[in-house]
């Protein structure tokens, strides 16, 4: 996954009442209606929450003209869950090198004392 | 997010690593990547300007703002512009505990990003421990949940 395509994904989670409805998603298909039922929010407010979820390709719509439910789209969030897997291996080859570079600096420093 | 080490090395040696270019180079990485350093200001709202050369010939432009700099207890900072290895949205902290000769280095990257996070202290008028409650209810809450769905798509 492209990182502008994974900012656009963090971007769409980063809130929580987007996150709410991709946890109430994940038990199921839901309509609009449905799922503004736990949020004190217009109907065109939890609109725009799905249109960015949407656009962030987390959730997709059906084509039913009155009911258009809504389905999660486990594609984009397999992504986030491989990008922070690998964000942590990162971190952790970093912390490693960095151990390695300290042993090496005492030692430099200690042999540079014994000369003085 | 967290990442923790214990550090056989002094504190000041540690926070020298992380806030001397010359030394960052050495073990930013990623593996088989180099650093160059064209500024460095460790001061909050600084930039950290770098770029990451990689393996394959490519050049990765970066740049960190830093958030805040208590010497030599903690780093906390984000990324931002488009061309990055690490994407945005996250605010990372790192703290540097003085083990008295060894130092505890702990890195840890907050989700929802920063912006979600000053909304809360708007909107809801919350403390900064209800704000790091929620940051980490959030970080928690991101894992389990992509992984019950990846379980939903066999």
């Amino acid at each position: 996954m492209s990182t502008d395509r994974l900012s656009a994904t963090f971007a769409a989670l980063a809130d929580p009442t987007r996150r709410a409805i991709l946890a109430q998603l994940a038990l199921g298909d839901a309509s609009v209606s449905k799922l503004a039922e736990p949020f004190e929010m217009s109907l065109p407010a939890i609109s725009k929450h799905l249109k960015v979820l949407e656009r962030a390709g987390l959730i997709t719509r059906g084509r039913e003209a009155q009911w258009r439910p809504c389905r999660l789209d486990t594609k984009a969030l397999q992504g986030v869950d491989d990008w922070l897997e690998d964000y942590r291996r990162l971190w952790e080859e970093r912390f490693d090198r960095l151990e390695i570079y300290l042993q090496e600096l005492q030692a430099e420093d200690r042999k540079r004392g014994r000369k003085k | 997010m967290v990442v923790t080490r214990v550090l056989v090395a002094p504190r000041e040696l540690v926070w020298a690593a992380w806030t001397d270019p010359k030394h960052i180079t050495h073990w930013w990485g990623p593996v088989g990547f180099s650093t160059t350093t064209s500024a460095y200001d460790l001061r909050a709202g600084g930039i950290w300007r770098f770029v990451m050369h990689g393996p394959d010939g490519r050049d990765y432009q970066n740049r960190i703002t830093f958030d805040e700099i208590v010497r030599p207890e903690r780093i906390v900072y984000h990324h931002d512009g488009a061309d990055d290895v690490e994407p945005v949205q996250f605010r990372t902290t790192v703290t540097f505990e003085d083990l008295g000769g060894k130092t505890r280095l702990t890195m840890r990257a907050l989700f929802p990003s920063a912006a979600a996070r000053d909304r809360v202290i708007k909107v809801y008028g919350a403390d900064e421990g209800m704000v790091q409650t929620l940051s980490r209810l959030a970080d928690y809450l991101a894992e389990p949940l992509a992984t019950s769905l990846a379980q939903r798509t066999d």
